[in-house]
């Protein structure tokens, strides 16, 4: 049974490694692009995956950092992007300070959701490809271009354990305000709002029942708080603290970071809601 | 994945279930009820195992029945939960356990207050002001903190349940046919239209 | 992931001071990442004895409704309330008897014995082995971090207002550090001629 299901099981051997090393040193605009050093045994991969993906195996010892709630979305005057800042490894709250929002650039922002190294990386990574392109093109790059870079990036790693939910966000004189989300599955999606990981659904929520396309810019920034904040409330995953952010014509600005702790209760008081905490 | 959905506001709990029954890949029927009545003023609602989600809460409402003939009364809300926890815990460790969720609404007539109490298979039980079982949980739990409020009216409430089954038509990747929404209050349990 | 004791996550701790004890717990009952109800209480009180339990919440209700009713029947055969080592045996047979199918619990015990007057603390494991302690017992999901917690702030012989404020910071730091712990807390301080029960308010997140 097992060597019949072998069969149809993709599967990343040592030389598929190299070949996508070799494929990546070929590649011109990835010349920069440290090299990725590979464990010196048979299957990499499975390796990796044996000891790390907790969703093959719950019980392996490395525990890479998951758990999160981000969103963007589109409005009349931009784009409002919120991220919580926890990092979890299994029930273990490994950090609260986590900055989930990478600036990649003064004009694009990419927000992180999965591996935490895996979405800083290729992230900061993206930011060296799009100033590249800035040299030679003598102009900025587009978003779609970039969400296609960091897109055609992960797709290369496919099958090799990259872990990554992700939204590519900036404005650009051509695009406007534009959002596209990419992920280590090499989807890659544009939209107008979209919410990622484990405390999707909460921010979904909250902010499909309030939101319009007329929103203020002071409306939408606090509507992409609150939706935050209600899922780090009910995901046990997701909490830390809010960093928000606005995306303009002029690039973005940095909205302020707000303690879950204290907002919590300030919210309450001020809305008559999440009457199901009491005091 | 079904849809169960209790929201308790002033002097009612409103209880919601999703109309279609799922086999597989197919819709086998889109008026599908939920629910079962185990009294006057009280309603379980359920979701899991298919087979064993009927035979189960037939069987409560056996002996709810029983119970209520024999005595002469009927178990307070909060009693009736109890009793289904009890069952549910035994039925855990034995051979073949019930393998259902539910959420009891009720109203208690002696002290004239709504109840909504929260189940699973495991036999964990809480009342709680709103809640549901599997992924309309994960949609709705936040929209509820956000909108409820404890002294809502029976108006009110439907309206923060359409709030609800918009956000799941929206969202939820399987066409559920709807809702059909059921009321408890000191009038004993009714069908309101949705 | 499918651990019976960290289905519904939820922690609890207890401390010896200067004859006084004091238990506490986190007030959270989730459904693996979905928070559910943040009411319920995992200290239970039996006489002038206390329990405290986590884990799987089915059976800590399970648990808590027979130690309530063995103690009751205790009551009125005995014509006095349980003391706390009477009732550590009673929770540790108990236990016992589900030795091939147990209850998928983390019971702590304290109280203050009525006619020696000393304070007593103890913890089990999930089939009934007593662990007594002169110090401090923790249990739950954010055991490794109460252990942090207790062994950096406990100090022996500490009156009851310090022992609250010892107990308390060592619960809030470490289920603040727990994804399954929090959403609120209670603290029962334990003097030989009154108990007195706070709330605490916490992170929500």
């Amino acid at each position: 049974m097992n060597s019949v299901a072998s069969q149809f099981t993709f599967k990343n051997t040592k030389q598929d490694f190299q070949d996508a090393q070799q494929s990546l040193s070929g590649f011109q605009q990835l010349n920069l692009a440290p090299s990725l050093a590979l464990p010196p045994i048979s299957q990499p991969t499975d390796f990796l995956r044996a000891h790390t993906d907790d969703s093959v195996n719950p019980d392996c010892k490395i525990k890479i950092a998951h758990g999160t709630t981000t969103l963007a979305f589109r409005f009349k005057e931009g784009i409002v992007v919120a991220v919580d800042s926890r990092a979890t490894a299994g029930n273990w709250i490994a950090s609260q300070t986590v900055k989930k929002v990478i600036e990649i650039n003064p004009f694009l922002l990419g927000t992180m959701a999965g591996g935490a190294a895996d979405c800083q990386y290729w992230e900061t990574w993206l930011g060296t490809q799009c100033r590249l392109h800035e040299l030679r093109e003598k102009e900025r790059i587009s978003v779609a271009a970039a969400s296609k870079i960091l897109s055609n990036l992960v797709y290369l790693y496919k099958g090799m354990g990259l872990s990554m939910g992700t939204m590519v966000c900036g404005y650009t004189k051509k695009e406007g305000p534009t959002i596209y989300y990419v992920d280590s599955d090499g989807t890659r999606l544009k939209g107008d709002l979209f919410c990622v990981g484990s405390g999707q659904t909460f921010a979904y929520g909250v902010l499909d029942a309030s939101y319009h396309w007329d929103l203020s810019v002071d409306e939408a920034l606090e509507l992409g708080k609150r939706s935050i904040l209600a899922a780090t409330h009910r995901d046990a995953y997701s909490g830390g603290s809010i960093n928000l952010f606005h995306v303009t014509e002029q690039g973005w600005v940095f909205h302020g970071n707000y303690d879950v702790g204290p907002l919590f209760w300030e919210t309450k008081a001020q809305e008559g809601s999440f009457n199901n905490v009491e005091g | 994945m079904d849809i169960i959905l209790g929201i308790r506001v002033q002097d009612c709990t409103i209880i919601a279930t999703s109309k279609a029954f799922t086999r597989g890949i197919s819709i086998l029927n889109s008026t599908d009820d939920k629910t079962r009545q185990l009294g006057e003023h009280s309603l379980m609602a359920f979701t899991g195992e298919s087979g064993d989600t009927v035979q189960f809460a037939e069987y409560i409402q056996a002996n709810m029945q029983l119970h209520a003939m024999r005595e002469s009364y009927e178990l307070s809300p909060k009693a009736t939960a109890s009793f289904v926890r009890n069952q549910l815990a035994s039925s855990l460790r034995s051979r073949k356990p019930y393998q259902v969720n539910v959420l009891i609404a009720g109203f208690d007539t002696k002290t004239e207050k709504p109840s909504l109490n929260w189940l699973d298979y495991l036999g964990t039980n809480v009342e709680l002001p709103y809640c549901a079982h599997g992924y309309a949980a994960f949609y709705t739990s936040s929209l509820l903190d956000r909108h409820y409020r404890a002294d809502m009216t029976q108006q009110e409430g439907l309206d923060l349940l359409q709030l609800c089954v918009k956000e799941l038509q929206l969202r939820m990747p399987m066409d559920f046919k709807g809702v059909l929404v059921k009321v408890v209050s000191n009038e004993g349990v009714k069908i309101v239209d949705f | 992931m499918s651990d019976p004791n960290s289905i519904n996550g939820g922690s609890a701790v207890a401390m010896v001071g200067k004859d006084c004890v004091a238990i506490a717990c986190d007030l959270r009952l989730g459904n693996q990442s979905l928070g559910l109800a943040n009411n319920f209480e995992k200290v239970f009180q039996l006489g002038h004895t206390f329990l405290g339990l986590t884990g799987l919440a089915s059976d800590v209700t399970t648990l808590s409704e027979t130690f309530r009713l063995k103690t009751n029947l205790y009551k009125m055969r005995e014509e006095r309330t349980i003391e706390p080592e009477t009732f550590a045996n009673l929770v540790s047979s108990t236990l016992y008897e589900k030795r091939f199918g147990p209850y998928f619990v983390g019971p702590i015990v304290a109280g203050i014995n009525s006619q020696t007057k000393k304070p007593f603390i103890c913890g089990f494991d999930l089939i009934g082995c007593i662990d007594f302690a002169k110090d401090f017992i923790v249990s739950g999901t954010a055991s490794d971090q109460l252990y942090g917690m207790c062994e950096a702030l406990y100090e022996p012989n500490l009156e009851p207002e310090d022992l609250f404020e010892t107990i308390s910071q060592a619960l809030l730091n470490a289920v603040d550090r727990d994804a399954l712990s929090g959403w609120g807390a209670v603290v029962y301080i334990v003097t030989k001629d009154q108990v007195v029960r706070k709330v605490l308010r916490t992170r929500q997140d």
